[in-house]
């Protein structure tokens, strides 16, 4: 099954938690999404559900300097996003152990 | 190297174009995430790798971007939200700021006369940060505008010029700068402390958090509108202090080679003839017939009443009496021969000396010679 199909639907749960963490840049939350298992992530998908997630008014932007190079825009994660969160956390719980049910049944 | 640097512009142009139907202000905050992206990725490429080979063509990264940020896709056209206004919030701000700044140099090189004149600009900062305080510490707005990118364009040469190491070079002195800036501002504050205790305060304490502001408006541009007319106070206050001191070196310079007609007068003056004999009772006047060195007359002790028979010298009239207080009574006394010594070696004549100091040496054809005694 191809993963990337599934993903565009939890990608924003996805960023959310590796904000949740720690602040970040772009590329940097793209190397956190994909140290934490998610390969198959596309930069500009990342930087695409960064945009999104900034324009709903869930995070904070700040720039900071860089030795080489463009300046970095750090995103931070704030209370609504922080709440969002939560509220898709749980959303991807029961639709996880739901889909986990209904699995089972067919696997025994 | 520069091929890299070629390929990263040539990727971002690719990115510009497909996004180009999108409101300005967003494009802006999407390629500045991706001018940091795509710079990095680009060190990390190997030999023959190219940015196309791990991002895809541009149309297709901004294509990706797009499907994941909910913009509509490329041939949907937006709704043209921009607005066309030229004076927008933003800008307003940005040319405060500016205006700000550059009242800032020529208030500065006024402040140690006159510490009121910041008062101007201080108020133009307040209310064009008031402006645009809400919009959060990136003021990307402001980072949109036009003459913005122009400007940013502009200090962001080619990497490997002339100009790209000079300003990475300045870029790399910021932090020696901001010091700099500190240790100007106090010398101010110095300068004008003991006259104007306001302005002493006010350019100490801008002293103080210029030290603060120049690294957090790396990270919250709200600190521009501190840092930058910080910058710009510290080099009026430089001019003015220069100025200063080459006004004074050019005013000793020239007291010390110009030399005036010099006004000056005498005492008493002594004249000889060619037997080295006093002259007394002698009346000067200059080419003009103005008594010489006679701003007065030369009043004697007395009061016209009979016992002084002269009782009003003509003040060019030499040797001058010399007028004596002892106990209250005021004597006019004959002139003292208190010529110089100098006057007889220069005197051409030098037959005899000068009748040496001794207030005896009284000719007698001096009128005013008799001790009067009087009140």
């Amino acid at each position: 099954m191809d993963t990337s199909q599934l993903l565009k639907g939890v990608l924003d749960l996805a960023v959310l938690a590796v904000l949740r963490k720690d602040d970040g840049y772009g590329y940097d939350v793209v190397r956190r999404l994909r140290a934490g298992g998610l390969n198959g992530v596309g930069d500009a998908s990342v930087y695409g559900t960064l945009r999104r997630l900034y324009n709903a008014g869930m995070l904070t932007s700040y720039v900071v300097p860089s030795e080489e190079g463009p300046h970095r825009k750090y995103y931070s994660i704030n209370e609504t996003g922080r709440a969002r969160l939560a509220e898709s956390r749980e959303t991807w719980r029961s639709f996880a152990s739901t889909l986990d049910g209904l699995l089972e049944e067919v696997a025994a | 190297m520069n091929t890299q640097a070629l390929g990263v512009e040539h990727y971002l142009a690719g990115m510009r174009a497909a996004l180009d139907d999108l409101p300005p202000n967003e494009v802006a905050e999407i390629m500045e995430d991706t001018e940091a992206h795509v710079a990095e990725l680009s060190t990390e490429l190997g030999e023959d790798e190219t940015l196309e080979q791990r991002l895809g063509t541009p149309e297709q990264y901004a294509q990706e971007l797009r499907q994941a940020a909910g913009y509509p896709s490329r041939t949907e056209r937006l709704p043209v939200t921009t607005k066309k206004q030229m004076l927008t919030r933003p800008r307003a701000a940005a040319w405060g700021l500016v205006a700000a700044t550059g009242i800032t140099v020529l208030a500065g090189a006024a402040a140690l006369r006159e510490p009121a004149v910041l008062l101007l600009p201080a108020v133009i900062l307040v209310l064009s940060l008031a402006l645009v305080n809400d919009r959060g510490p990136v003021q990307q707005e402001i980072m949109n505008l036009p003459e913005t990118i122009r400007l940013k364009q502009w200090l962001t040469p080619e990497a490997g010029t002339p100009a790209e190491r000079a300003i990475t070079y300045l870029k790399s002195l910021q932090p020696a700068w901001w010091l700099v800036r500190a240790g100007l501002l106090g010398l101010g504050a110095v300068l004008l402390a003991g006259r104007d205790l306001l302005g002493f305060l006010a350019i100490a304490a801008v002293a103080v958090v210029s030290v603060f502001a120049g690294p957090r408006a790396k990270v919250d541009r709200r600190w521009l509108w501190f840092s930058l007319p910080a910058s710009a106070l510290a080099v009026g206050l430089l001019f003015q202090v220069i100025d200063v001191t080459a006004g004074q070196l050019g005013y000793n310079a020239s007291r010390s080679s110009y030399s005036g007609p010099v006004m000056q007068t005498y005492e008493n003056i002594y004249v000889y003839d060619e037997n080295n004999k006093l002259l007394t009772n002698v009346t000067l006047y200059d080419q003009d017939g103005q008594p010489i060195n006679a701003p007065r007359s030369y009043s004697s002790c007395g009061r016209g009443d009979g016992t002084d028979p002269d009782p009003v010298i003509p003040a060019n009239r030499y040797p001058r009496p010399v007028i004596d207080y002892q106990n209250g009574t005021c004597y006019t006394v004959a002139p003292t021969v208190t010529a110089p010594s100098s006057a007889s070696s220069s005197s051409p004549s030098t037959t005899g000396t000068p009748p040496s100091s001794s207030g005896s040496a009284t000719p007698s054809s001096v009128p005013p010679t008799s001790v009067s005694p009087s009140k």
